[in-house]
């Protein structure tokens, strides 16, 4: 039975943080577990790059979408897009303009957003859907029903985003997106799909001697983080505190076959596990 | 297979590291406006004896002030937060489920405030503010951020960081508001929760960092909103008001520094 307390002038409702501060460490503290519940552990997450991949059309485009066809007989996977070169002039206009960050955040989404109908309009045929993100929880029917879910990634921080750490631009971009909706599902892995073989210790477009990074954990990136990343900083820095994910894989899509390989489990591009 | 780039300062960088240099004035959207969150445990969950005088103190001064109310949750949110740690929910699903609260409490904000102009407002609608302001209506929103499922994890527990502290704070600093004014029932920030330890130092004016510093055990916002306070653009100050004090809230809008202030050092 339900008991509600009063005397503090308060009405509450009994339970084990009743009057609490959630700010107190100690009340905090006793909410947390080892384990927490994973909603859709088997599902893979495969994030593929606005700038490396959908801006350069069919050619980059036309075999991943064979790919990702055949593949989805294999493996229950949701996919999501980047926004690419729209995206950077649209920031690069905002800047001049003085916008606030949040109103930043407010516009990218959208030019996201026309990426996942290009790639919907692409798979439409292999059972593809673009999940709005009131429909979260049609997810799992999606999945089920055996249909190839496209999410927005760009998270809904919106005007909401939080003053980064420097410079006027959202911290919490593609990238991190994808990786906190695979978090908060439970899901182990994800697969970026981007233009390199996989992450390098610096940019390979800008120095001939970067050296790819074949396999390494959380720990040691974090470590030595290098300079120019091809995926979102803040990705690694949620990982840190997150529950789920176990691998984030990172191949070049541009050479036919490398996604499948990686969707089947192989070690090609650059693998990063969470020990 | 070239990328085909529209040109722009930005072309072909990766997000991450880019934009560091790029030159920036910021211009704020509504620097007047006056950004208040009536706390859910500590005002909401009192009932009419703390909420109608508040009412009246709002309903006077929104012919003054251009009022924006953010919600807080309170003891339905912790309940809810209490059985979805229980049942060991993602930190994501307890952002999105903890929503909820403080949605039903800015609907009983709007309904005692609809005859002075309260309007219920969603995220989608932020940027009709400025209609609202020029209607005269005092614009009534949930506190919590849009994050939901997509929240993050936090360090320890499972109880989302960002919560209607923080989504009433980043609703001011995007709208470039000054300072943002927390309505409790403390007289302001102390050393230690009050209601636990009577007679613990009240703490007038602080610095974020400083107080991040003092690492205290307990403390009256959101540990992210100091994060935040010592980055931001607009939003330097936060004013802790007790709600309960006839007066206070109006005194606050009128710019005294009536409880404790937190600001940006």
């Amino acid at each position: 039975m339900t008991k509600f307390h009063t005397g503090d002038g308060r009405t509450h409702i009994e339970s084990q943080l009743m009057r609490e501060s959630l700010q107190d460490k100690s009340v905090v503290r006793r909410t947390h577990s080892e384990r927490e519940y994973q909603i859709l552990p088997d599902v893979v997450l495969v994030g593929i790059g606005g700038q490396s991949i959908f801006d350069r059309g069919r050619d980059a485009l036309l075999p991943l979408v064979e790919e990702l066809s055949q593949a989805r007989t294999k493996h229950r996977m949701v996919l999501g897009v980047g926004g690419g070169t729209r995206v950077r002039h649209t920031l690069a206009i905002a800047c001049d303009l003085g916008l606030p960050t949040g109103g930043i955040a407010q516009l990218v989404g959208a030019m996201e957003e026309c990426n996942a109908i290009f790639l919907n309009a692409l798979l439409a045929k292999h059972g593809s859907i673009v999940m709005q993100r009131e429909h979260f929880w049609e997810l799992p029917l999606y999945l089920s029903t055996g249909m190839l879910p496209i999410v927005i990634s760009i998270p809904p921080y919106h005007f909401w985003e939080p003053p980064p750490e420097a410079g006027p631009l959202p911290m919490h971009g593609s990238d991190f997106g994808l990786f906190i909706h695979a978090e908060v599902l439970g899901m182990e892995r994800i697969i970026f799909v981007k233009d390199e073989d996989g992450l390098y210790d610096k940019d390979p477009k800008k120095h001939s001697d970067a050296r790819r990074i074949e396999k390494t954990t959380l720990a040691q990136l974090l470590e030595r983080m290098p300079d120019e990343l091809i995926v979102d900083k803040q990705l690694f820095e949620c990982w840190r505190t997150a529950r789920h994910v176990k691998r984030v894989q990172i191949v070049n899509g541009l050479e036919r076959g490398m996604l499948s390989r990686a969707l089947a489990g192989e070690d090609v591009g650059t693998v990063i596990v969470k020990e | 297979m070239e990328r085909k780039t529209i040109e722009s300062q930005l072309a072909g960088h990766a997000l991450t590291t880019a934009a560091d240099d790029l030159p920036y004035d910021g211009v704020p959207m509504m620097p007047d406006a006056k950004v208040i969150k009536i706390g859910g445990q500590s005002i909401m969950d009192r009932g009419r004896a703390a909420l109608f005088p508040l009412i009246e103190e709002i309903a006077a001064a929104k012919e003054r002030h251009m009022i924006f109310i953010g919600a807080g949750g309170g003891t339905r949110a912790r309940h809810i937060y209490w059985i979805a740690s229980d049942l060991e929910m993602p930190t994501g699903v307890l952002a999105a489920l903890g929503g909820y609260v403080p949605m039903q409490n800015a609907r009983m904000l709007q309904m005692l405030l609809a005859r002075h102009g309260g309007i219920y407002v969603m995220h989608d609608d932020f940027e009709k503010l400025p209609l609202y302001f020029r209607l005269g209506c005092i614009p009534i929103m949930t506190g919590m951020p849009p994050f939901g499922y997509w929240e993050k994890p936090s360090e320890e527990g499972r109880i989302p960081p960002n919560r209607t502290d923080a989504g009433v704070y980043l609703a001011a600093e995007a709208l470039g508001a000054r300072r943002v004014i927390f309505v409790k029932d403390e007289d302001g920030l102390y050393a230690d929760d009050p209601k636990k330890k009577p007679g613990v130092e009240l703490i007038r004016r602080i610095g974020a960092r400083e107080l991040i510093a003092r690492d205290l055990p307990d403390l009256i916002v959101e540990r992210v909103v100091l994060e935040y306070l010592t980055r931001a653009r607009y939003t330097h100050e936060v004013q802790v008001v007790n709600g309960l004090e006839r007066g206070a809230l109006t005194r606050a809008l009128e710019g005294e520094d009536v409880g404790t202030i937190i600001y940006q050092d």
